[in-house]
Parts: structure tokens; C-alpha cells; sequence
């Protein structure tokens, strides 16, 4: 361990609070201090001491951290700059979260090729058991304590960890993919459910249990999905879910691609949120390459992330009903979804993956004639919800299948790190639009939802008021739409302003060169999270000074929530299974990136 | 014997002549395929674990029981309702009677919670619900306050 | 009957090697072979099989919700089971890990079944040459239709739905085991929407600027 400080890189003579308690409790000695883009607090600990102190975080310091948001890995055998930094192969990288204190901290371990194991942190936070199969998934770190380390992203039947460096990125490189019945006899036979490896009894004293597959393929799974069901008869024993159907490799494919290529990537990751899916990522970026948007184009951004959280809700909403047995709303829902998609459309260009922000701004200007769609939208509505809420919130049978059912609290949601109107509906009013405003959110005036039983009644009743919320905004960014450039002008903004190429040498070569090679920034990390659709959606950028990414880390709430659900639906029955996965709202391509 | 059987032999071999036929012609119409996983067991596309037969819980016997018993009761009492007339009175109090002791033992079962599916934490957590549920810090408008709005937004 | 005065030589042909003329009798002349009469039914009453694997199911999920409607082209109910589905639309990506339990569910639907594959991934891995995605689903299945866009609209996937329709109807597939030789069939060669609109593609004068709406 390097015990020299780190060579500051921003003039920065304070410490922050949190790094000050660290050294004061456990010695300056036992840490290095690394600086990143935009701020974070991040030290690097030995492995002997990670323990300690992700406790000390958690139980003793002030503010206390209470969730978990993060664990993930970088591969660095392969990057050049990284000075300052302690030696190490693979680094593990803990990321706790504050509510309270409203703040964050980066713990980061470095870890040797020859010796990749670290003891568990499933001790302090349950959540943490699946972002440790994740890093034993893709780079092959091994957590000392952890109850079942098995692959969740790739099958069982895989070899190798993707996502270190010499594992190969293109399917084009591998041999192409065929399969006959013996493959096809063998990959179904390791996929099956072995309920011993998961600790689950065949039978108890009075019955046997039977094991049952939600499966990847179910109308009411909401995506490519398998639980497995350990059932007596109507009730549901123990659940597990086993995910990895829809991983699409993004991490890796963000190794591949420059840092504007890859926004159409972003898009695909949370399918219905569309470009509130750009947002954290071209923030982040902008962060890095120092580029202040002007207004506009915070404003504009803005009114389509709003856009697009309306019709992500109203698909939870028309799913949830159905699930539960009303199959009206569900048509309902996808009408009003046209009309959003209708003015997104003439807008962006695009209906559910526009990939229309771009690193500096946005793709173009509003068309003339946009206001007009839009007060439309806004003065039908709120009449329609109103109309939601009598025929389904109000509905006696709804309450019933789903009031009490799949309770938690403030606490349980921070065991399991539940972000976004999950945690909301248990009663901690935090959102981060409120508590870290960015994008302009500071100037908007909106209320934040919560409700205090943290049911499925609740989590659905916090996303229906939250689209209130929502077209509360939209109306203010068309009342107040500033006007001015739709993109910076900075020279890393990625494609920059026509016009401006046209008429400008030095416009013109950062066109070229951004858009041929690549925008090119000084290396550094950054970070940035915004309150996505369904939580927090954090992005985390490795730059080696290269025209791509060297590592980048999407840390998608969905995926999280899902472990969870065995802890809400434990002695339900299998109807309020259902009620229970219907109001997690995840969607798939959010789990598996 | 004064009954007409014919009718009855007539329909009975109807009957069996219209589903052999409909059975033969589904057997020969269309394609047959056996594929490796055609005749399996659907689970969503995937393997099953264990066999569908296997010892159940008792709360699923104990409704299949409570059942018969009430559906004797239900036989009985329609053998009653052919005869009321000539039970006349008589008849009707010992129905009463009747119903009366099938009642009670109902309200035992209700009673004593025989009836009850719920699990523990189902009740738990039913008990523990605070308020109506929903948003509790944000009061929802009023439809005339909305409407009003929306009428002046639309005259502009 | 309603009459038409053109040579039947030079207005566009519904399909290679067809002119109006044979199709105008087709369609106005009942046909009353038995193989006709089976075809019609079947794809006027094409069942899809509720399979999604990604964002290209909600666009599927919109072509079912009111607005676009499968249904009036008779694609009425989606089974949640493969045993009573027709056809299959593969909307999404096919990953690794779920190729054999699309190959299990295939298999597991009866004949005669159709597959519509939905979609730049289902169709070719889309933008995700990567090691978990199948580089499209025609490497263990065989495909009818390719609809593409990533997603395509609800109303390409009808057009999809009528093309299939289409196909149906001309090309048939046996009608018993006993009676026609089951197994092998041939499948006709697509045709690629792309060059069949070509020409009246190109003669478009008027396009929309996107700085309006």
C-alpha cells in the first residue's frame, strides 16, 4: 500500500468531512486519497480494513451512510494513467450513499491477478450479494463468505469473465453462434433449477413444496425473467430469481465505442425511459470535458425526460392493472403513451429510442410549432389521471390485492437498496431532482411524493402522483422555454453547430475529429447519477485519455430491486407475488444492461 | 314399460358417432411433428424440477371435505324441494331443523378459523396498514377546482 | 363486381411473375378448392404467441392496444401458451442465454407455425456485436418475415403481419399428413420491401422538413 499522499490535482486544502472522520478513526496512514471530476470523496483501503470501515460508515459516522449504492470492479492491467494511485490489477470499488447527510463516498480496494479475493460485505448489506456475483461474473473476483458465488449475467455454462481485458468484445470474434438438440439438451439441463445450491428444502414435516418456474417466458413477468417459485400449494415458501436473459454486454460495448457513439447505447439500457437514459451519461461527460450547457438546452432536456417519465409510468400503471386483473387501463395507458410519443416523435424524430442528446447539447432545435402539441397534452392530462385514480386506485378489489401486501420499511429499503418511488412510498422524502438539482431541476417547483406504508398500494400511488408531478413541469418549461443556442459552444461538443462549422476552420476540425475519432479529454473519472424512472441511475466514466471510455460502470436500479422481491414476498401467496413484481417495476434491459 | 327408448338410444349414438368423428378428423388434419422438446412439459422454456404429483397441505383437504358435506346438504335439499308438497308442514320444519344444525356447525368452522387462508404475515401486515394508504403529503384537487381551471385555460 | 379498364400488363404487380389480371380473377372467383378455403382461414386468423424479450415487445404490446389494433387483422387473442399459437414474433434480442429456451418454445408450437422476426437484433444482432447476443435468430430458426427498425413502428410490425398474411395465403402448407407429403416444405423467396418501393420511393418530390410539425 502506498503511503505517500496523493498529488492533488484541483486546489482542494480541505478534506472533506467524511475523509476527515476516516483518518481520524482509523490512522491517515491505512488510506490514499484519489481526485475525480466532480468531487466525490474517494480513498483507496487495504482489503484488511475494508470491512471496518464500510462498518464505521454505515453504524458510527457522521452522517451515517445508511444503503449500499454500488459495488463494481475495474480491470487495470491495461490503463497508462494512474498517477498516484496505489498499484493494483483489479480494483473493487464500494460506493455507499448518505440520505441523510446527503452526500457519497468512493472506497476502492486494489487488488493483485494472483490473489483476487475479498471478504463479503453481505454482512452489513444484503443488497450486496448480487453486485458480488456480478464481479465474480465479469472479472472473476472472488468474495470470501458469500453464500452461493454463481454466474448471474452469462449461463452457467460459460468460461471466461467478460468483461476483463483479454476476454474478447464482439460476438464477430467468437465463433458464430449454432446450436443443435445435444447443446440445446445440455445448456437447459445447467439452467435448471437445483433448489439444494440455494439452500431450499424438497419438504417439511407436513407437505412437499413444489418448484416452479415464473419463467423467462410469462405474461405477467414483465420481461426475460425466471423466478423460481418454491410454492406449498397457494403459497410462496422462498422465491429466486435468476436473471442474465437479457445481457446485452454495455459495459463492455462502452470499451468499444467513442464517447458520442455510444450514446445510442444508453438509450437501450432502461428501454422505456429513452432519453432520460442520455441524460446521466452526457452529463457526466460534460463534467469531464468542462462544458456548461446554456439554458435551453437544460430546459429542453428537461421537458423530455419528463416526457418520457410520464410514459414509463403509464406503462407500469396499465401493466400493474392488468397483472391484477383489470384489463381496461391497460388500453387506456398505451393511448395516452401515443399521444406522449406523438409530440416526442415530432420533436425528436424517434418514439421510444430518440438518442437525441448529444455531449454539449442537444441534436437540433425545437420545430416551430411545438408549444401548440404540448399545452394539449398538458390541459387533457391531468383530467385523465383523475379518471385513473376513480377507475383503478379507487377500485375496492385493487385496494384489497394489494394494500398490506409486500410491506417494508425506511429501513429494510436501505438494507436492500430500494431507490426511487420504492423507497418514497416507506416515507423518506428524498429525491434526487430535489436534494441534488441538476439539469436546472432547482428552478422547477414541484412536489416530491411519499406515502408511509410502503406497500404495493403505496408504490403504485407515489408513480401516479409523480406523473402529476410531471406534467406539473412540463407545463413550466412551456411557460418558461428560455430561448438561445440548442448546444454549447465549447470545442468538445459533439457534433458541434453546423452552421458554425461552416463558417469556421477551427469548428470544422473539431467536427471532424470529434465525430471521425472521437472527442478526446484529459484522463480522469467522473460520476453521475439523476433519479431515473424507477431510482437512481448512476453512470461512472473511466477516461484513459483515449477517445472511449476505458470503464463504464451503469449502475441501473432495477437490478438491485429485484433481490428484494424474495425478501417481500416471502409467506404471500402467489397472487400477491404477482402484485409484488408488478410494483417493482423493473424492466429487463435495466437488470441485465 | 311406457317410456320410449328410442330417442334416448338415438341420441346416446349421436353422441359417440359426433365425437369419434370430430376426434378422427382433428387426428388427420394437419402436420405431425415430434421435435426433441415437442411433447415435454411447458415451463415457460424451461426444464421442471420434481413431478406435479406430490403430498399437498392440509388446508387444501380440508376444503375438499368441507365441501362434500355441503353439497350433501344441497342434494338433500333438493330431494326436498321435488317433494314439498306432500311433506306439506312437517316437512318444512324438519328442513328447518336441518339447516339449522349444518348452520351451526358452519359458525364453528368460521369460528374456529378453518376457513382462514391467510398466512401470518398476510395478517401482520393487514393489521400494521396505517391511514387509507397513498400519497399522504400531497392533497389531490378537487374535480371543480380542476375543472374551473381547465375551463379557463381553454378560453384562453 | 367492379370493373377496371387497364391492360393488365403494365399496372404494378402484387407479386413477381403476377399480373393484375390473374390476381383480380383470384380474388373475385371464389375458389372452391379445400386447400383454398384452409388457406384463407388461416391467415385471416394468424395467433400470435406471447413472446417478448425486449424493447421491441412494447412496440408488439402497442400494435395490441387500441390505437393500432392487431386484432382487426386477426391476430385476435395472444396465447399464452405455444401449443395454441400460429406464429411466433421474435421482438428482441436473442441472447445467449435465452436461444435455447426460444429453441425449446419453438419447438414446442404446433404446425403449421410462422415466425415474424421483429427487429435489427432478432434479425442480425442489431447494433450489439457482443459476446452474449446471437447474431440474429435465423441462425436456429427459420424466418417468414423480417420486419425491420430498431423498434419498428406497431405499424411496421402490421405490415409485417401482412406480408405473412400475404404469404399464407399463396404458398400453402399441407393440410393433413395423410394426404400431402409433410416435413420439408419450400418457402418462397422473400421479397425485399426495399427495392419493391423503390420507384415510388424515388419519385417522391415533397419531403417534410423536420423543422415544423
Amino acid at each position: 500500500m502506498n503511503t505517500s499522499p496523493a498529488t492533488l490535482q484541483q486546489s482542494e486544502t480541505e478534506l472533506p468531512a467524511v475523509v476527515g472522520q476516516l483518518y481520524q478513526k482509523f490512522g491517515g496512514s491505512s488510506f490514499v486519497r484519489q481526485h475525480t471530476a466532480e468531487g466525490m470523496p474517494t480513498v483507496w483501503v487495504g482489503r484488511d480494513q475494508i470491512l471496518n470501515v464500510l462498518k464505521f460508515l454505515r453504524d458510527e459516522a457522521k452522517p451515517r451512510f445508511e444503503m449500499l449504492l454500488d459495488v463494481t470492479a475495474i480491470d487495470e492491467r491495461l490503463r497508462i494513467h494512474r498517477d498516484g494511485q496505489p498499484a493494483s490489477d483489479f480494483t473493487v470499488v464500494y460506493q455507499p450513499i448518505s440520505f441523510s447527510g446527503n452526500c457519497d463516498v468512493r472506497i476502492k480496494v486494489a487488488l493483485h491477478e494472483d490473489d483476487l479475493n475479498i471478504p463479503t460485505a453481505i454482512g452489513l448489506w444484503p443488497a450486496a450479494n448480487w453486485h458480488e456475483r456480478e464481479c465474480w461474473d465479469m472479472f472473476g473476483i472472488v468474495f470470501t463468505g458469500h453464500p452461493n458465488l454463481s454466474r448471474i449475467y452469462t449461463p452457467p455454462t460459460w468460461v471466461g469473465h467478460p468483461l476483463r481485458k483479454d476476454h474478447p468484445a464482439r460476438a464477430t470474434e467468437m465463433e458464430p453462434y449454432s446450436h443443435d438438440d445435444e447443446k440445446v439438451d445440455h445448456e437447459q439441463e445447467a439452467m435448471k433449477f437445483k433448489p439444494e445450491e440455494w439452500g431450499l428444502k424438497r419438504k417439511s414435516d407436513t407437505s412437499e413444496f413444489m418448484f416452479m418456474n415464473f419463467g423467462p417466458n410469462h405474461p405477467a413477468a414483465h420481461g426475460v425473467i425466471r423466478f423460481a417459485l418454491q410454492l406449498d400449494g397457494e403459497y410462496v415458501i422462498d422465491v429466486v430469481p435468476d436473471v442474465g436473459y437479457h445481457h446485452r454486454g454495455a459495459e463492455k460495448m462502452g470499451e468499444r465505442q467513442t464517447w458520442h457513439t455510444y450514446i445510442p447505447y444508453t438509450d437501450r439500457i432502461d428501454y422505456l425511459g429513452g432519453v432520460m437514459n442520455n441524460l446521466p451519461y452526457v452529463m457526466a461527460v460534460e463534467k469531464m470535458a468542462g462544458i456548461q450547457v446554456p439554458d435551453r438546452v437544460k430546459v429542453i432536456r428537461v421537458m423530455l425526460a419528463e416526457f418520457f417519465r410520464i410514459c414509463s409510468h403509464l406503462l407500469f400503471f396499465g401493466t400493474w392493472a392488468v397483472d391484477l386483473g383489470q384489463l381496461s387501463p391497460l388500453f387506456y395507458a398505451f393511448v395516452d403513451r401515443e399521444k406522449a410519443f406523438n409530440i416526442i416523435e415530432s420533436i425528436t424524430g424517434g418514439r421510444m429510442h430518440p438518442s437525441w442528446f448529444r455531449i454539449g447539447g442537444v441534436a437540433q432545435d425545437l420545430p416551430k410549432g411545438w408549444d401548440v402539441r404540448i399545452r394539449e397534452f398538458v390541459d387533457m392530462f391531468p383530467k385523465k389521471l383523475r379518471e385513473y385514480d376513480k377507475m383503478v386506485m379507487a377500485n375496492s378489489m385493487i385496494k384489497q390485492r394489494t394494500m398490506g401486501v409486500g410491506k417494508m420499511n425506511t429501513q429494510d429499503a436501505y438494507d436492500w437498496g430500494m431507490t426511487g418511488p420504492a423507497l418514497r412510498a416507506t416515507g423518506l422524502e428524498w429525491d434526487y431532482r430535489k436534494n441534488r438539482p441538476y439539469s436546472g431541476y432547482e428552478n422547477f417547483e414541484f412536489e416530491v411524493p411519499i406515502a408511509v406504508n410502503g406497500d404495493c398500494y403505496d408504490r403504485a400511488a407515489v408513480r401516479v402522483e409523480e406523473m402529476r408531478q410531471s406534467c406539473e413541469i412540463i407545463r413550466q418549461c412551456l411557460e418558461n422555454m428560455p430561448e438561445g443556442p440548442y448546444k454549447s459552444d465549447h470545442p468538445l461538443t459533439t457534433p458541434p453547430i453546423k452552421e458554425k462549422s461552416k463558417q469556421d476552420i477551427e469548428t470544422l476540425i473539431d467536427h471532424f475529429l470529434s465525430v471521425s475519432w472521437g472527442p478526446v479529454m484529459d484522463p480522469t473519472e467522473v460520476s453521475m447519477a439523476i433519479e431515473a424512472t424507477k431510482g437512481i441511475n448512476s453512470y461512472y466514466l473511466i477516461n484513459d485519455g483515449g477517445s472511449g471510455s476505458y470503464r463504464t460502470r451503469i449502475r441501473t436500479p432495477s437490478f438491485i430491486h429485484i433481490q428484494a422481491i424474495p425478501f417481500l414476498s416471502r409467506n404471500l401467496m402467489l397472487a400477491d407475488f404477482t402484485a409484488v413484481v408488478a410494483t417493482t417495476d423493473f424492466v429487463m434491459a435495466d437488470v441485465d444492461k | 314399460m311406457n317410456i320410449d327408448l328410442f330417442p334416448l338410444v338415438l341420441y346416446s349414438a349421436i353422441v359417440i358417432v359426433l365425437i369419434v368423428a370430430l376426434t378422427a378428423v382433428s387426428h388427420l388434419l394437419g402436420q405431425k411433428r415430434k421435435d426433441h422438446a415437442t411433447h415435454e412439459v411447458y415451463e415457460s422454456g424451461q426444464l421442471s424440477v420434481g413431478s406435479a404429483q406430490f403430498k399437498i397441505s392440509i388446508p387444501f383437504y380440508l376444503t375438499a371435505i368441507l365441501f362434500i358435506i355441503f353439497d350433501l346438504e344441497a342434494v338433500f335439499l333438493i330431494a326436498w324441494a321435488i317433494s314439498i308438497r306432500e311433506t306439506g308442514w312437517l316437512g318444512y320444519i324438519e328442513v328447518f331443523i336441518f339447516i339449522g344444525i349444518l348452520i351451526a356447525g358452519l359458525l364453528y368452522l368460521w369460528r374456529s378459523g378453518a376457513l382462514e387462508w391467510r398466512t401470518d404475515r398476510q395478517r401482520m401486515d393487514l393489521q400494521h396498514t396505517l391511514g387509507k394508504g397513498g400519497v399522504v403529503n400531497i392533497k389531490p384537487k378537487s374535480d371543480k377546482a380542476e375543472q374551473h381551471k381547465d375551463a379557463h385555460h381553454g378560453g384562453h | 363486381m367492379s370493373w377496371e379498364l387497364v391492360k393488365p400488363e403494365d399496372t404494378y404487380s402484387p407479386s413477381p411473375g403476377m399480373n393484375q389480371f390473374d390476381d383480380h380473377i383470384r380474388k373475385n372467383v371464389i375458389m372452391t378448392t379445400l386447400e383454398d378455403m384452409i388457406a384463407w382461414s388461416r391467415k385471416n386468423s394468424l395467433w400470435p404467441f406471447n413472446f417478448g424479450l425486449s424493447c421491441c415487445y412494447v412496440e408488439a404490446a402497442t400494435a395490441i392496444s387500441s390505437r393500432h389494433d392487431i386484432a382487426r387483422f386477426g391476430a385476435e387473442v395472444f396465447r399464452a401458451t405455444p401449443r395454441q399459437a400460429d406464429m411466433i414474433i421474435i421482438a428482441g434480442t436473442v441472447f445467449r442465454k435465452m436461444a435455447p429456451v426460444v429453441q425449446r418454445l419453438y419447438e414446442q408450437m404446433m404446425e403449421p407455425r410462422w415466425v415474424i422476426c421483429m427487429g435489427s437484433c432478432a434479425n442480425s444482432g442489431g447494433m450489439y456485436d457482443i459476446y452474449s447476443v446471437v447474431q440474429g435468430v435465423d441462425k436456429f430458426l427459420p424466418v417468414d418475415v423480417y420486419v425491420s427498425g430498431c423498434p419498428p413502428r406497431p405499424e411496421a410490425l402490421l405490415q409485417g403481419l401482412n406480408l405473412l398474411q400475404d404469404s399464407v395465403g399463396k404458398k400453402r402448407r399441407p393440410v393433413s399428413w395423410v394426404i400431402n407429403d409433410q416435413g420439408i416444405y419450400e418457402r418462397e423467396k422473400n421479397v425485399v420491401q426495399r427495392e419493391f418501393r423503390l420507384k415510388e420511393r424515388i419519385a417522391a418530390t415533397e419531403l417534410r422538413s423536420p423543422d415544423e410539425t
